[in-house]
């Protein structure tokens, strides 16, 4: 297990422009119509208040009753083609949006899927599992809620602020009496809400967890009688998030606040500004009342516009780990391709030559392997934990890259993705039709081919029996399957992906004892045909083995037939008397 | 009959019950804000009026005085009736998830009976938080209902027929806006569960990452996630078209209410009824309602949403508990002597089997599942339908579980642990400075933590998945063994073990446990050896007894079993 952290990437901000410049530059004639609609509507939504304002100077001068119905008649125009121009730009606007993202997505979660193993393994997977979740969602969100509303406000701001400039210029002097303390105030909320928000997000992922841990082991709680234990982490792990969330609702409450004292500000220097025109004769009273409405309309769009900067910030964290790993140059993956190269499609052998490694630098847990494995044949791996048997079967499928020394693989058989296949005790189902599982390991495979795999695998019976037999949803809010049937589905996909080479490591532990033989059963008719090297916890599994490779503190020591190694009377004869030593009696 | 209220109901009123202070000074405070702002419009009319139009400056000063304290009111309202809600919330939220999680972790179980982890801990958190919210929720449909009503108030006092077209025209725009976007709402729904599954695929593939390479299904993987994501995106823009439908017919429909004031409000003016401050005020307070009737609106989807969440944390504390609890205490220092008889459940057919206190019995099963179904009667996880088990003389069902489960211990092949340090693990159901060398070192998590980068003190992620199956099943062993209950009761405890480490484990058990019952159900031969006695379970009964020398040799069903 590798336990030296090394994050992946985050992009800087130079890289994370230039990946929206990339994803934008296809689009840019969208861009441009959206913008220029938008700015359509936000205008058209400045018109009411001087229609308003002239009603009231028609009212002022005395004309009679129906000269208001034209203003009437132009405000009812101006709804009509503000709603109109708002509903194309929004659509435009998040059509662009959406297709970036999109596109964003996958681009990234093809780059996380091609990443090396050991890459991912060295980062800790919770990292990229907690940007396809989190941070895919945070950005998406922000596309489709924060920037649309952001840009609107924005827009809102900048014209009815030059809307007050057209009135007349003193309006627009008053009215900015109000930025500095605007913009302090944002600055305040910024400084402190950026990192008291990293920090709630890191309390609620807390709760969670420490929830799942604890209602996921809900039995092994109560077993050991540890539910006031467990009852306590939570409430404190709740405790903890409930102050942070409060510290951040008084932050938020103390922005609006101080943001009442910048509307009034700017409110009475408007209509204070507005006394002064008036009484010159440089604004008529409509012209004053436009000009309090306008700043009156203001309060809305700049404190959406404030709020929303913060949530930008976020969504701009996030897509900076999206873009980090999204414009990760591909590195070649380790093994098979480097081991086609080297074998160059002659023969169909494994060859191991002076393989080493060490996942931490001065702990080696291989070293000097070198191991042949003729095609065709079945060898079984024994040794105690922690002698290199996981690292060595790693290795030889390819998922992990020597630190010293070389694989050879044979090539892929026609139709098959990779000469060699890896199962593993790490089991997933993945969310979806049984059938689309299996499909993974050979996409386009009909229904037969299916339905032999899974019998070869012993594991047709119960798929028939699902409730939609192999169309019933697995997984993740699916059927739930039990460990021995996940690691028959293992099976079953490994004979989809039909490779040349098969590597079974610990594919049994988990189902308890009786179940693991039959899931022994089960591997060795998956396995057969193939050429195999099997990780062999139970003696009984390496016995009937075409040979047996002992290992000991990362090195081979002994390789033979179960008759000659019991022959030679070494580590693996040892190990054979303590495990029938149990059985002897049985004699 | 009728007037009983449903789960729901009572878990929303005992949740909002006990934040009553805070939710009513919520709804006080929140109150005076939203009449502060309607207050705003009437004064900029005012000011305008009286202060702009007739050239007084005192007068403008004077309004603008009275504005000042206006927002001085309204601000002070907002922010600490906005805390005393969301306080009300989290607080509120808070002691359903600590009830949910008491109820999960009940001894007599059945909470999670046909949950998954995920769901509940979903309910423990998503719910609970919904039904917070209306903590909120409440003082928001107070405050705006003040804000309409002094609204309304405010535009008949100026002038009944100007008042009435508003307070008429605005909620029926609203209407029939509503109506226009309902269809468009209901779509939208759908359309964002679509979408929503991009994201959901793309967390599931990366979860089984391993897997992918380990078969070289990452191609097959990106492919599939790709057709995913465009018809993610096909269905978000369907839903984006019909959100920003939705909101230029609002704006539109605003629109279309404010010209209607203006006209009206000016054909008044014009003809002396009203003065032009009124004018003015009059349409800064349509404009203002626009503000509260919508909140209104929502208010109704929060409440369904919170009636909902509060339905399905109801069910939760209402499950059924797998088994009673009995009246009966236990001695504090229990023998350990165990008695089954006659005992049915699941494939359990009359199983008669008496334990001596301090014998250490080897059971196994030729049916996985028979061996579940007794590990389970062993600890009342459940009850036998026929047939009692005794402690002690002591029927199980006369006790109650949790006492049960500090003299009995059961510890599960797949147990998890939790959180924590190894050697947080290992004490986590023994004294703080208990001594858990022996243990550590019976059960061979010595090695496990000599393995380990910072030894006892490495810390354990993911529930233990940060170990490998082997290490992860000897730090669990280790942890039953240190908790030294009178009764331990072992499922498969060596299954990802190494066969010599195996036979260690197997002496280093029965060393440990000489003299304290202990029970190992597997069909490992190496444990089964350093059994005093093994009973073979077949079939659902009990078809032999004796020791595994003699079972081996003499039993042909044993035999395939265990030595196959």
């Amino acid at each position: 297990m590798a336990l030296s952290e090394e994050a992946l990437p985050t992009a800087s901000p130079a890289r994370t422009r230039a990946l929206v410049w990339e994803l934008l530059r296809p689009r840019r004639g969208l861009a441009l119509a959206a913008f220029a609609v938008m700015v359509g509507a936000t205008a058209f939504g400045l018109l009411p208040q001087p229609l308003l304002g002239h009603i009231v100077d028609l009212v002022a001068e005395g004309r009679p009753a129906s000269e208001l119905t034209t203003p009437a008649v132009l405000l009812v125009l101006v709804a009509v083609l503000q709603g109109g121009a708002t509903a194309l730009g929004l659509t435009l606007i998040s059509r662009l949006g959406e297709t970036m993202l999109a596109a964003l997505r996958e681009r990234f979660v093809e780059r996380a899927l091609l990443l090396p193993q050991e890459r991912v393994e060295r980062a800790g997977s919770g990292d990229l599992t907690a940007r396809v979740t989190g941070d895919v969602s945070r950005v998406a969100e922000s596309v489709r809620n924060a920037m649309p509303e952001l840009a609107r406000s924005l827009l809102a701001i900048v014209l009815t602020l030059g809307a007050l400039a057209l009135l007349d210029w003193r309006f627009l002097v008053a009215a900015l009496l109000a930025v500095p303390v605007q913009a302090h105030t944002a600055r305040w909320y910024v400084r402190n809400a950026v990192p008291l928000y990293a920090r709630q997000r890191v309390a609620a992922a807390g709760i969670q967890q420490r929830l799942l841990d604890t209602i996921g082991g809900a039995e092994t709680v109560r077993a050991f009688r540890m539910e006031d234990e467990h009852t306590g982490r939570v409430a404190k792990a709740s405790r903890a998030a409930i102050e942070l969330t409060m510290r951040g609702v008084r932050l938020v409450v103390g922005f609006y606040s101080r943001l009442h004292i910048a509307e009034y500000i700017g409110l009475a220097a408007v209509l204070f500004a507005g006394f002064l025109l008036v009484r010159d004769g440089t604004a008529s009273i409509g012209t004053a009342t436009a000009a309090a409405l306008y700043f009156h309309s203001l309060f809305g769009p700049i404190n959406n516009a404030l709020v929303l900067l913060d949530d930008a910030q976020s969504a701009l964290a996030g897509l900076a780990r999206l873009a980090g790993v999204a414009t990760l140059p591909p590195e070649p993956e380790p093994g098979p391709e480097a081991g086609q190269e080297a074998a160059s499609g002659q023969g169909r052998e494994v060859t191991v030559a002076g393989a080493g490694h060490a996942y931490e630098a001065g702990r080696p847990v291989l070293r000097g392997v070198d191991l042949v494995l003729r095609p065709g044949e079945q060898v079984a791996l024994v040794g105690a934990s922690g002698a290199g048997k996981s690292t060595l079967a790693r290795i030889v499928a390819g998922v992990q890259r020597p630190s010293a020394g070389t694989v050879r693989l044979p090539a892929a058989r026609p139709g098959a993705a990779r000469a060699v296949v890896l199962v593993t005790q790490e089991s997933h189902v993945f969310a979806g039709p049984l059938a689309e599982d299996l499909r993974l390991a050979r996409p386009g495979a009909d229904e037969e081919e299916l339905r032999s795999a899974l019998d070869l695998v012993g594991a047709l019976e119960w798929a028939d029996a699902l409730p939609e037999g192999l169309d019933t949803v697995v997984g993740e809010a699916g059927h739930r399957l039990t460990a021995a049937q996940v690691q028959q589905l293992a099976l079953a996909r490994l004979v989809l992906a039909d490779p040349e080479v098969a590597v079974l490591d610990e594919a049994t532990a988990e189902a308890g004892s009786a179940g693991a033989r039959a899931l022994e059963r089960a591997a060795a008719r998956a396995a057969r045909g193939r050429t195999a090297l099997v990780v062999a916890h139970r003696l009984t599994q390496a016995a009937t083995a075409d040979r047996i490779v002992v290992m000991e503190d990362g090195q081979v020591m002994e390789s033979g037939t179960h008759e000659e190694l019991l022959a030679l009377g070494g580590r693996y004869a040892a190990l054979w008397e303590a495990w029938s030593d149990t059985r002897a009696t049985a004699g | 009959m009728r007037r009983s209220r449903s789960p729901g109901q009572v878990v929303l009123r005992r949740a909002l019950g006990g934040q009553r202070r805070l939710v009513l000074a919520g709804s006080l405070l929140r109150a005076g804000h939203q009449v502060g702002e309607a207050t705003v419009p009437v004064l900029i009319g005012l000011a305008v009026d009286q202060g702009v139009a007739a050239g007084d400056l005192g007068v403008l000063l004077r309004w603008l005085a009275v504005l000042a304290v206006v927002y001085l009111v309204l601000s002070f309202s907002y922010r600490f009736g906005a805390r005393a809600s969301d306080r009300a919330a989290e607080e509120a939220a808070h002691a359903l998830r600590a009830e949910v999680v008491d109820r999960v972790l009940h001894p007599g179980g059945g909470a999670e009976t046909g949950r998954l982890p995920g769901a509940l801990a979903g309910i423990a958190t998503e719910d609970a938080r919904r039904v917070g919210m209306l903590a909120i929720a409440i003082p928001g449909a107070v405050a705006t209902f003040t804000g309409l009503l002094s609204g309304a108030a405010v535009l008949l006092w100026i002038s009944v027929p100007l008042g009435l077209v508003v307070l008429a025209g605005a909620p029926a725009l609203l209407w029939l806006g509503h109506l226009l976007s309902r269809p468009l709402e209901r779509r939208s729904a759908t359309e964002q569960e679509r979408a929503a599954r991009a994201s959901g695929v793309a967390a599931d593939l990366v979860a089984g990452l391993r897997v992918l390479k380990g078969i070289g299904a990452e191609r097959a993987a990106v492919d599939r996630y790709r057709t995913t994501s465009r018809d993610s995106l096909a269905a978000t823009m369907r839903a984006a078209r019909a959100e920003a439908l939705q909101n230029g017919v609002v704006l539109a429909l605003t629109g279309f209410l404010i010209a209607v004031v203006g006209l009206f409000g000016g054909r008044l003016a014009a003809d002396g009824q009203v003065s032009l401050g009124d004018l003015i005020s009059a349409v800064g307070l349509a404009l203002f309602l626009i503000g509260p009737l919508q909140a209104l609106a929502r208010v109704n989807t929060s409440f369904a949403q919170a009636r909902a969440s509060a339905t399905r944390i109801a069910e939760v504390l209402a499950a059924p508990h797998t088994v009673a609890p009995g009246a009966v205490r236990l001695t504090p220092e229990p023998l350990g002597g165990l008695r089954l008889r006659g005992v049915e459940h699941a494939g359990l057919r009359g199983i008669d089997l008496e334990v001596a206190p301090g014998e250490l019995l080897g059971v196994a099963a030729t049916d996985p599942a028979d061996a579940l179904a007794l590990l389970r009667c062993l600890d009342r996880r459940a009850d036998p339908d026929a047939g009692s088990v005794e402690l002690d003389g002591v029927c199980l069902r006369d006790l109650d579980p949790g006492d049960l489960r500090s003299a009995v211990l059961v510890a599960a092949h797949d147990a998890d642990l939790f959180e924590g340090t190894l050697r947080g693990n290992v004490g986590a159901a023994t004294e703080q400075d208990a001594d858990l060398r022996p243990a550590m070192e019976a059960a061979g998590a010595d090695e496990v933590a000599g393995a380990l980068p910072y030894g006892e003190e490495t810390a354990v992620a993911e529930r233990g998945r940060s170990l490998s199956g082997g290490q992860r099943q000897r730090v669990a062993l280790a942890r039953a063994l240190a908790a030294d209950r009178p009764v331990l009761v072992v499922h498969d405890p060596t299954t990802a073990v190494d066969t010599v480490t195996e036979a260690r484990i197997a002496v280093g058990i029965r060393e440990l446990r000489r003299g304290r019952t202990t029970i190992m159900v597997t069909t490992s031969p190496a444990l089964l050896t350093v059994a005093d006695r093994v009973v073979l379970l077949d079939g659902g009964r009990i078809v032999e007894t004796g020791p595994h020398a003699d079972l081996a040799r003499g039993n042909a069903v044993y035999r395939a079993a265990v030595l196959t």
